[in-house]
């Protein structure tokens, strides 16, 4: 037995049917280091902003670059482990990909766009255009079948990508950003659809996005991926409740104050003290606070139920259409979303000394992860 | 367009100095004279009785025949030498580049007497050829074809080369992750891709093999019914009968503008910088 690698996935029980992927590439100066997982029917969302490795991990995933070190399992095979020399090849592997670009053969039919795989795979032409059939009515797009690929919108476009990466019969599927191509009318209806089709599909299914806002309504579980780092990961609802990281907190839109805990009250390190709920919580700790869990005045709210009250000054307003962003500096800073009528009615604007209350049950405090 | 065409006209003419159009209207009458003179004096009446000669219509069919077969020999090797130069990297790769090239800057008569020095009865490889199967290639028409397609195919690989460096290697990926094999993408997917630069790569090697000269009569002569070619035949006939000459020159004429018509997308177009 030789000396095991520390990220090696332990294999020693029966083997998953899901994903278990340790990916390590390197291209020059950047580095992906990931471990991902994913069991058969969960969809596992990759966010993380333009560069942080998304793509990356995908291609490394499909088979389309060689890993650097790690290993990736699928179903029980071994797909790539270059410690092992095993590397099987794209078109060896049962994985399907949905390209953002969605890359339909622009020649070809949209019927023999997704007989494509199934023909490639030995299935006889007969038998790969009934499957392209099949796959083309699932996603009710079978009256595109003699269309060619220009002439479809990107709503359509993105169906029969789908499609055709279904009829390959995968056992992993992958999406890249799978609406960023979508203007934002489209984005909108192909989301619901996109949900309910990927919630079909038997096998694990992971899809990388920018969006959070994507993720949190596709996702069963979030893998945040920053700089080639998984920075956090869990359910959407984890994630937007208690961002681990600045970045994450940026993501989901929410404030996020690193601090010591003791005694129901952190002491924040950029300065200012928060009252929470928890009185348990001790040492160094996380608060997380919703933009519009945060009221605003102009006066200090002297009969108010919130716990936390503070001043300080408004920088800057932007519209987020029906909402009106503030931020506000003080001690912490926060953002703080105010419908727009209140802002005429308080007569906000910038430069104006402002006070800002909030509840102690409107935020979330929790041990900072190490 | 809304615009008024006077500004239009304006815009063209900006930073263009008017000291380059007369030398490149001499350029463009200088091309396009020679065409106009065959024309001219082209012995239109007399067309029929030139065109009546049994060495015409021999001349005009085995260049045909080999010019057809030079481009598909071209075909089979060059398209695939194409794709190695376009995608792979290996050492001696600038060789087989510059072998590429060799016909096209080389006069075409030396490659006729360096194909004789390689494939002739007393060759390098030719002399193989005649002890093995008593095969000697100068002075047949497979010589012909031989001798078109080192100076044709070259232009092939060229614009092959070209359009498979540029083809989109996002949908070969596409295929391979749908489970095509190597060779299946490259059918299916990377062929069909550069479809267009292969055909006007083709035409461009067939116009050049039925209108090749220099290599083809060195190497082959010019026998009247057996490697007499349109261009040989012209080239003899020049001097003994010049009429013929004109009348034979108008058909490849009539040929070279079916190509530049059936081509005018590929190389009619102005290039755009992109």
């Amino acid at each position: 037995m030789t000396e095991r690698q520390p990220f090696e996935v332990v294999t020693s029980e029966p083997a998953p049917p899901g994903l278990a992927a340790a990916v390590h590439v390197e291209r020059g100066a950047f580095r992906l280091d990931v471990e991902i997982g994913a069991d058969p029917g969960e969809i596992v969302a990759v966010l993380g902003p333009n560069g942080a490795g998304k793509t990356t991990l995908l291609r490394a995933l499909a088979g389309l670059l060689p890993l650097t070190d790690g290993r990736i399992e699928l179903g029980g095979t071994v797909l790539d482990d270059p410690a092992a020399r095993v590397f099987r090849e794209p078109e060896h592997r049962r994985v399907g990909v949905v390209f953002q670009d969605y890359r339909l053969f622009p020649r070809m039919r949209v019927i023999d766009n997704v007989a494509f795989g199934p023909r490639s795979r030995g299935v006889p032409r007969a038998a790969s255009r009934q499957l392209a059939r099949h796959w083309l009515e699932r996603l009710d797009v079978a009256e595109l079948a003699r269309q060619r690929p220009p002439q479809l919108s990107g709503g359509q476009a993105q169906r029969v990508a789908l499609a055709r990466a279904l009829a390959t019969e995968p056992d992993l599927l992958l999406l890249d950003e799978p609406l960023a191509a979508l203007d934002a009318r489209t984005r909108a209806a192909v989301q619901g659809e996109l949900r309910d089709h990927l919630a079909e599909f038997a096998g694990p299914t992971l899809f990388v996005t920018h969006d959070p806002l994507e993720a949190l309504l596709l996702a069963d579980r979030i893998v945040v991926l920053e700089s080639g780092q998984v920075v956090q990961q869990g359910s959407p609802h984890d994630i937007t409740v208690r961002p681990a990281t600045d970045y994450v907190a940026k993501l989901v839109g929410v404030n996020l104050y690193a601090g010591t805990a003791s005694s129901g009250r952190v002491e924040l390190d950029a300065g200012g003290t928060i009252v929470i709920g928890d009185a348990e919580l001790a040492g160094r700790a996380l608060v997380a606070l919703r933009p519009s869990a945060i009221t605003v005045h102009t006066t200090r709210p002297d009969h108010s139920s919130a716990r936390n009250v503070w001043p300080g000054r408004i920088d800057a307003l932007a519209s987020l259409g029906d909402r009106i962003r503030l931020s506000v500096s003080g001690a912490p800073s926060a953002v703080v979303d105010v419908t727009a009528p209140a802002v005429t009615e308080l007569g906000l604007g910038r430069g104006q000394d402002v006070w800002l209350a909030t509840k102690a049950t409107d935020l979330s405090a929790y041990p900072e992860p190490s | 367009m809304s615009r008024p065409i006077g500004s239009d006209r304006r815009r063209a003419r900006a930073g263009v100095p008017l000291a380059l159009v007369p030398p490149a209207a001499i350029g463009a009458a200088f091309l396009l004279l020679p065409t106009v003179a065959l024309l001219i004096r082209m012995p239109w009446t007399g067309l029929r009785a030139l065109y009546n000669d049994s060495d015409v219509s021999s001349a005009l069919s085995l260049s045909l025949q080999t010019a057809t077969a030079a481009t598909i020999l071209s075909l089979l090797f060059g398209v695939p030498l194409a794709w190695m130069l376009a995608r792979l990297r290996f050492r001696g790769l600038g060789l087989i580049r510059a072998a590429v090239t060799m016909p096209l800057v080389l006069p075409p008569v030396v490659g006729g007497v360096a194909l004789f020095l390689a494939l002739g009865r007393f060759g390098v490889v030719g002399q193989y050829l005649d002890r093995w199967f008593g095969f000697t290639l100068p002075f047949t028409k497979y010589g012909v074809v031989v001798a078109e397609a080192f100076v044709a195919m070259p232009f092939l690989v060229i614009t092959a080369e070209g359009a498979f460096r540029a083809a989109d290697r996002r949908l070969e990926e596409a295929a391979a992750t749908l489970g095509a094999s190597r060779l299946t993408v490259f059918w299916r997917v990377t062929l069909p891709g550069i479809g267009p630069s292969l055909v006007a790569g083709t035409v461009l090697c067939w116009a050049r093999a039925l209108g090749e000269f220099g290599a083809t009569i060195t190497f082959n002569g010019s026998l009247p019914g057996k490697t007499e070619v349109m261009p040989t035949k012209i080239s003899l006939a020049l001097e003994t009968n010049p009429e013929q000459a004109e009348a034979l020159s108008l058909i490849l004429i009539v040929i070279a503008l079916v190509i530049l018509a059936a081509l005018r997308e590929q190389w009619l177009r102005p290039a755009v910088s992109s």
